[in-house]
């Protein structure tokens, strides 16, 4: 067993005047998600299906995200959602609220190593080489 | 061993009041990189100069970019920069300005053999 981190993408979303942090956290997702076009499980010859996706929000009220809602942005792999005090809150200047920023970052990785250790392999591949 | 694409990235970078197509195309350039970080290279013990790094830039003006300083920007592998006709001009009649939008998109290109990785069985 080795996760391996291949890629890390980051995002920032907004809700500027509903306050809804679900939704800055979605658009933030969407941000880091749609810079990219991530080819890493096609060119190692693995299933999209195996790529292992956590997903780190940072906004000012953590409780006031619906993770499970995230959930189904995502158009393949194992995602799960962790959501932290952070991202910033702006008050409007009429004082009627405050407009949301969330921050994001998608780690993407396998649980994989190098031919012939996968099976024995217990820590990431950092010495693993491989490129012969 | 074949060359593999692992991430396209894509960006855009303006230059409001100069007009300096070279600016707006290092910001496009600033802007795909920095949405995301390739740390299988450090996961997996790759040289980054493994790495052949294909930059397109579109602008509507493609001779006045500047492929030698747009190529300085790429801090990792190695940087082969295009230009072609697209990205957005945005013309004001009333005030004479343009806004000069640019377009990138950065290919990462790496030697992978298949047979040298495999999943774990879980």
């Amino acid at each position: 067993m080795a996760k391996t981190r291949m890629v890390t993408q980051f995002g920032m979303g907004t809700s500027i005047r509903s306050q809804n942090y679900t939704e800055a956290a979605a658009r933030g997702i969407r941000d880091a998600l749609w810079h990219n076009s991530l080819n890493a499980a096609d060119a190692f010859g693995f299933p999209k299906e195996a790529m292992l996706i956590e997903v780190e929000i940072g906004v000012q009220h953590p409780d006031k995200v619906d993770s499970d809602a995230l959930l189904g942005i995502f158009p393949y792999g194992q995602p799960s959602v962790r959501v932290v005090k952070g991202g910033l809150d702006v008050a409007k200047p009429d004082g009627s609220g405050v407009s949301v920023i969330a921050n994001v970052a998608i780690i993407v990785s396998f649980d994989m190593a190098a031919a012939g250790a996968a099976s024995t392999s217990s820590t990431p591949g950092q010495s693993a080489g491989g490129q012969s | 061993m074949s060359e593999q694409r692992i991430i396209l990235e894509m960006g855009t970078g303006n230059d409001l009041y100069g007009m300096d197509y070279t600016k707006a195309a290092c910001r496009a350039v600033h802007d795909a990189l920095h949405h995301s970080s390739i740390v299988m290279f450090q996961s997996l013990g790759i040289d980054h100069h493994q790495m052949r790094v294909e930059v397109t830039i579109a602008v509507q003006e493609p001779d006045a970019v500047d492929t030698d300083a747009v190529a300085r920007e790429l801090p990792r592998g190695r940087a082969e920069v295009t230009v072609v006709q697209g990205g957005l001009n945005v013309h004001d009649e009333a005030s004479g300005q343009t806004h000069v939008i640019a377009s990138a998109a950065i290919a990462a290109m790496l030697d992978i053999d298949h047979d040298a990785w495999q999943l774990c069985q879980s």
